[in-house]
């Protein structure tokens, strides 16, 4: 959490869809939550479960992937992996009692910019509710 | 089992030309304890045993093997491992065919059909171990167990080990040799351990965790000891980068513990040795268990059955279910 | 040096004396694990073989940060060591394994990190009456009322503590705690014997290192190496949980613009141990890293330090996942040689 109690987002998204839906929002001007830092990714399928650990660890209190809906992927099936995976991921993060209002995964697509602000905005809203992750963070322990 | 049917068949085995070794069970050096034994002759073969302190999966040893570099001019040895499976074990050894992780033309499959194996930390608590060596046999409702020549007989109750409480195969799934006859199988009882976590909310959850991932001490033993742990570059050696810090904290071995449970998911076939060879006692059974639960129940899959699935983390289906996507 | 009677009555009023210093003792929950700071309200038991986890973490904690820094900054920030520590409970093993340790780390290069904390740890040992059933200490130059490393030694004469100042330390502990403790009496002392000698007798295991530090060399090829390790995990559960294994890895954490470097426990027994830049490994395999292990033990450090670096607390042999039994292994050489 930043000073003023916004919760910090780290969001992957792929370069074809979800980037470009975002893209789209910036440019048609459409407001949505500035606490999510975007890394491209060129597909959710290269999301590695470990890129999530890792952003909760180092200051993250919520992560969101996105990528293209299901069929459009650039890659063609990318996303039905990640789709797997990270619902893996999500089931398993909630057994160990990681908050599952901190991990979410949405489709947005490329000429979805408002999809992208709903997202976003339940995103950080969650985020919000779960409150600061700080039990995990590397420098909060023994550092 | 009968161990004289046990030892010959293991130095047939052995004698043959296209087999290395064999990997089986031998007496430990004292108490309870029972050891891996690779045997090359008839005379190793008359060491072997199947008795219910077999507890361990020996095919972790398929894939431990160091490959080295040869010496210029010398000829790869491509001699079969033979190798003694429980119900539980053979799971391991079907999952390994499916990665592709061995050959079935490189192993030799003996199935030893399983009553149930003891639990040594219940054993050892309620009957001290001595330092000469002990005996246990399977008795028709339980355990005979035999300690400094005195005999006591045990309910199969107390002393089941966890994983075969709940196990469904019993009867290795795949062999090429089958000693004995199959065991008839148990109803599996419910999973308190993992019940036990899944009601808790998700702060108690987190806090039941993190006492016991603060014991973690990293000594990697459950990565070491798992079967299907075998990448030649696993992340946790990885130093760029860093995927987890070597620093030993509650926030590491977390990040650890997921990682590792989660490269698990849909691959353990519940074997339970990472949790009954971790130092520090962490229940890691009841991560795999509820992974293995998800996969089950959301996926349809079940890991080391079919020598021909498609593996779990590398395939997907059209319909896979997605209703946490936003 | 003087010796002194603690009722057991007292044991809680003797630990509550002691305050102003961090007091450690085997942690109670969890199977005396470890050896970890007594919580306020916690009264450590004593009733125990041994932890799993030796108390070297007390100077040689498992991740220590040796120092902090900025990434664009040029100066560094070291810890702060001043908190005396007192353990509680120590086993004479794990206590003669730091007088052991102490020679690796004070050789060539005196490392201030573990001489400091050594300085601050008071240690209070507590002979074992009841040995586990793989000690073998008498083995190798201990036994269960050794003394050496302790500042102090308790002896449980059922009744009571004998508590014997062994240095200063041990000697200003009893000073601070006198109005508990009573006056020894020759029975006392006799029953100490008697409790010692006992003990003693409950030992089973042993090796004769006689000959092993000088003819391991010779067996460098020699195909027990092969055998006794074949079944070998490669974890790193005998060298993490053995007191006198002190290898460690360096590394620098960033996080942001902070930086710590820090070092963290480490073990032959790894393949990353030995693994070089290029790729190449001088101890590709398992045979090699068990053979240094063992050579370690009984050959290099004799060789440089006139002690085995084994206190035989048979911690590698009771957790050891596939029974690799370290006094099994020394037979073996011993028949070798
Ligand atoms: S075996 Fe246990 S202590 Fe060792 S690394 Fe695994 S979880 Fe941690
Ligand atoms: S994760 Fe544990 S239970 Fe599952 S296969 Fe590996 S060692 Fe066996
Ligand atoms: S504990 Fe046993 S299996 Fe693990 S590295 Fe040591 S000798 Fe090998
Ligand atoms: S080299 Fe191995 S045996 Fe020696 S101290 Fe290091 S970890 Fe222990
Ligand atoms: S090795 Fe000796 S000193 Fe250590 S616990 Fe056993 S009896 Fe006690």
């Amino acid at each position: 959490m930043s000073a003023n109690n916004e919760p910090n987002i780290v969001a992957f998204l792929c370069n074809w869809c979800s980037y470009a839906g975002a893209d789209l929002a910036g440019t048609s001007r459409v407001h949505y939550p500035s606490n999510v830092q975007v890394i491209r990714v060129m597909c959710t399928g290269r999301v590695n479960p470990l890129y999530v650990m890792n952003a909760l660890q180092q200051g993250a209190d919520g992560v969101l992937v996105s990528g293209c809906h299901p069929g459009d992927c650039h890659y063609m099936e990318g996303n039905y992996y990640a789709r797997r995976r990270l619902g893996m991921l999500k089931d398993l993060m909630e057994f160990v009692g990681v908050d599952p209002r901190r991990f979410h995964m949405s489709w947005v697509s490329a000429s979805e910019g408002h999809k992208w602000k709903e997202v976003v905005e339940k995103t950080v809203e969650d985020a919000r509710e779960a409150g600061s992750f700080e039990g995990f963070r590397r420098r909060q322990i023994d550092w | 089992m009968d161990l004289e049917k046990l030892r010959e068949t293991a130095a047939e085995v052995v004698a043959r030309e296209d087999v290395k070794y064999l990997i089986g069970w031998k007496n430990g050096s004292y108490g309870y304890r029972v050891a891996p034994a690779f045997i090359e002759d008839a005379e190793g073969a008359a060491e072997l045993i199947f008795s219910p302190l077999c507890i361990s999966n020996l095919s972790t040893y398929l894939t431990l093997v160091e490959k080295l570099p040869l010496p210029r001019g010398q000829e790869p040895d491509t001699r079969k491992i033979a190798l003694m499976v429980k119900g539980c074990d053979s799971r391991a050894v079907t999952q390994l065919l499916v990665e592709k992780g061995i050959e079935r033309d490189g192993v030799v499959v003996i199935g030893c059909p399983c009553p149930g194996m003891i639990d040594y930390d219940l054993l050892a608590e309620k009957y001290p171990e001595t330092e000469g060596l002990s005996e246990v046999k399977w008795t028709d409702d339980g355990f005979l167990v035999i300690r400094d020549g005195e005999e006591t007989n045990v309910t199969r109750d107390e002393l089941l080990a966890e994983k075969c409480r709940l196990c469904r195969y019993p009867n290795p799934l795949i062999s090429d040799i089958m000693l004995g006859e199959p065991v008839e199988t148990w109803e599996p009882a419910e999973d308190k351990g993992v019940e036990e976590v899944d009601k808790k909310d998700v702060n108690g959850r987190w806090a039941y965790w993190e006492e016991q991932f603060s014991n973690c001490i990293r000594c990697y033993s459950c990565r070491n000891v798992c079967p299907l742990c075998y990448c030649q570059d696993c992340i946790l050696d990885r130093l760029n980068p860093t995927w987890v810090n070597r620093a030993v904290n509650f926030s590491e071995n977390t990040a650890f513990n997921i990682a590792r449970a989660f490269h698990l998911a849909g691959r353990c076939i519940e074997c339970g040795e990472c949790e009954r060879v971790c130092p520090a006692n962490i229940p890691l059974g009841r991560l795999n268990r509820k992974m293995a639960r998800e996969v089950r129940d959301k996926y349809g899959f079940e890991p080391g059955l079919d020598p021909e699935a498609e593996p779990f983390q590398a395939s997907y289906k059209p319909d896979d279910p997605e209703d946490f996507i936003l | 040096m003087s010796a002194m009677l603690l009722n057991k009555e007292k044991w809680p009023d003797f630990v509550g004396k002691l305050t102003g210093k961090q007091l450690w003792a085997p942690q109670i929950k969890d199977e005396q694990l470890r050896f970890a700071p007594v919580a306020e309200g916690e009264e450590p038991a004593l009733d125990y073989k041994n932890t799993r986890v030796p108390p070297k973490n007390v100077v040689f904690p498992q991740t220590e940060t040796l120092f902090r820094f900025q990434v664009d900054g040029e100066e560094v920030d070291e810890p702060k060591l001043d908190e005396e520590v007192v353990l509680l409970g120590v086993r004479p093993c794990d206590a003669r394994s730091m007088v052991i340790v102490d020679k690796l780390f004070s050789w060539d290069y005196d490392d201030p990190y573990y001489a400091r904390r050594r300085e601050l740890v008071t240690m209070v040992g507590l002979a074992c009456s009841e040995p586990g059933l793989n000690c073998f200490c008498p083995s190798v130059g201990g036994g269960p009322a050794s003394t050496e490393g302790l500042d102090l030694l308790m002896v449980d004469l059922g009744e009571n503590y004998l508590l014997e100042a062994i240095t200063e330390k041990g000697e200003a502990l009893i000073n601070e705690t006198k109005e508990l403790l009573e006056e020894t009496r020759d029975a006392n002392l006799e029953q100490k014997e008697k409790v010692i000698n006992e003990a003693a007798q409950k030992i089973k295991r042993s090796i004769d290192p006689e000959g092993i530090p000088v003819g391991l060399p010779g067996l460098w090829e020699d195909s027990l190496w092969q055998r006794v390790s074949a079944s070998c995990l490669g974890c790193g559960t005998c060298t993490f949980l053995c007191p006198t294994c002190h290898c460690f890895d360096i590394q620098d954490e960033t996080e942001g613009f902070e930086s710590r470097r820090c070092r963290t426990w480490d073990s032959c027994m790894f393949e990353e141990y030995t693994l070089h830049t290029s790729g190449h490994n001088p101890r590709p395999s398992r045979l090699e890293r068990t053979r240094n292990r063992i050579n370690h033990k009984y050959n290099y450090y004799v060789d440089k330090f006139d002690v085995i670096a084994c206190v035989g607390c048979g911690r590698c042999i009771n957790l050891c996942p596939v029974n690799i039994d370290i006094v099994e292994i020394l037979k073996q050489v011993k028949e070798a040689l």
